[in-house]
């Protein structure tokens, strides 16, 4: 965990600082933030990320386009990725998990399910 | 009209009879402007409404964070402080004051749990800011309907007025602060089917 940068991509201030606070709370200390796809890629090309926090709903890039756009590339083939978003409709979730995230949460989410789907994404 | 009529004055007879029925289109038209045009007047304002619910809320959302950080961080210092009380009062004098400061950090625990429990509710305010702008975009929809036929009534071009809405509005139209559509038992499932 000490080693493990994690970069949280949502378009609302408001569940950005939820999610750095429940992140921090739960050991995971350095966490990045961006406002929307775009915005995410611009982040990756600054700071070395080893795990993404993504919405699917975001202005300039959402989260489907985001996570496709970072499976095409090579560097990031296996970079865990976590979708946290209020689409909770299967075909949306079949949808995600198509373009490549590796676990998918539906907002509102409680602590213990953020922690617990970082814990196994990281254990494979 | 009588079938020994002539021609031409059957003609004239029809021609003003529709002369007559475009007059009344007309004025039935002209009747119909006035409330589009209140209506056209009304919607954007519900529009900005919503729009202001949501930043309000928002703001209102941060204030109540701002708050929450803050608790956390007093309940985190004072149950460090009563820890370290606790390690001196039992070298000092064992079991004086142990019984009251296991009792304040019990409490001070809960403050913060309940802190913790505050800030994941403010959730909501993300959700809700979708249903708005979801709201928001419908009423900009008969806005622009309504603004079109206004358009083809003054023999303008719609086009215009489809190229003068263009905010970007983004929101999943189900979401939900109680009801999930799929459940997380569901969608693990799903993804460890497909590992």
């Amino acid at each position: 965990m000490a080693n493990l940068k994690i970069l949280a991509v949502d378009d609302s201030p408001t569940m950005r600082r939820i999610i750095i606070n429940t992140l921090k709370r739960a050991g995971f200390e350095d966490v990045v933030e961006a406002c929307d796809g775009k915005d995410a890629l611009a982040k990756m090309k600054v700071d070395k990320i080893n795990f993404v926090i993504t919405d699917w709903n975001m202005p300039e890039m959402d989260g489907l386009t985001f996570v496709s756009t970072l499976r095409s590339n090579a560097e990031y083939k296996s970079l865990p990725i976590l979708m946290v978003t209020t689409r909770s409709v299967k075909d949306d979730i079949v949808e995600a998990l198509k373009a490549g995230v590796n676990n998918y949460i539906v907002k509102p989410f409680t602590p213990d399910t953020l922690k617990e789907k970082i814990e196994q994404i990281l254990a494979g | 009209m009588s079938e020994n009529m002539p021609l031409q004055a059957k003609i004239q007879a029809e021609v003003a009879a529709l002369a007559t029925s475009i007059a009344d289109i007309v004025q039935k038209f002209k009747g119909l402007h006035h409330p589009l045009a209140e209506s056209k007047e009304k919607v954007p304002v519900a529009t900005q409404q919503l729009d202001k619910i949501s930043e309000q809320t928002e703001a209102a959302t941060h204030q109540m964070l701002d708050m929450v950080e803050q608790i956390q961080v007093r309940e985190e210092k004072v149950i460090d402080g009563l820890t370290k009380m606790s390690e001196i009062s039992e070298l000092t004098e064992p079991n004086a004051a142990s019984g009251l400061i296991s009792e304040l950090k019990e409490l001070a625990q809960t403050n913060l749990n309940d802190a913790y429990t505050i800030m994941d509710a403010l959730q909501f305010q993300d959700i809700t800011a979708q249903q708005m702008n979801h709201a928001a975009s419908l009423l900009e929809d008969i806005e622009v309907k309504l603004q079109s036929i206004m358009a083809i009534m003054a023999g303008k071009s719609v086009e215009e007025v489809k190229a003068s809405y263009s905010k970007d509005r983004v929101f999943d139209p189900n979401a939900d602060l109680f009801d999930k559509r799929t459940d997380q038992e569901a969608i693990d499932s799903l993804f460890s089917k497909n590992k």
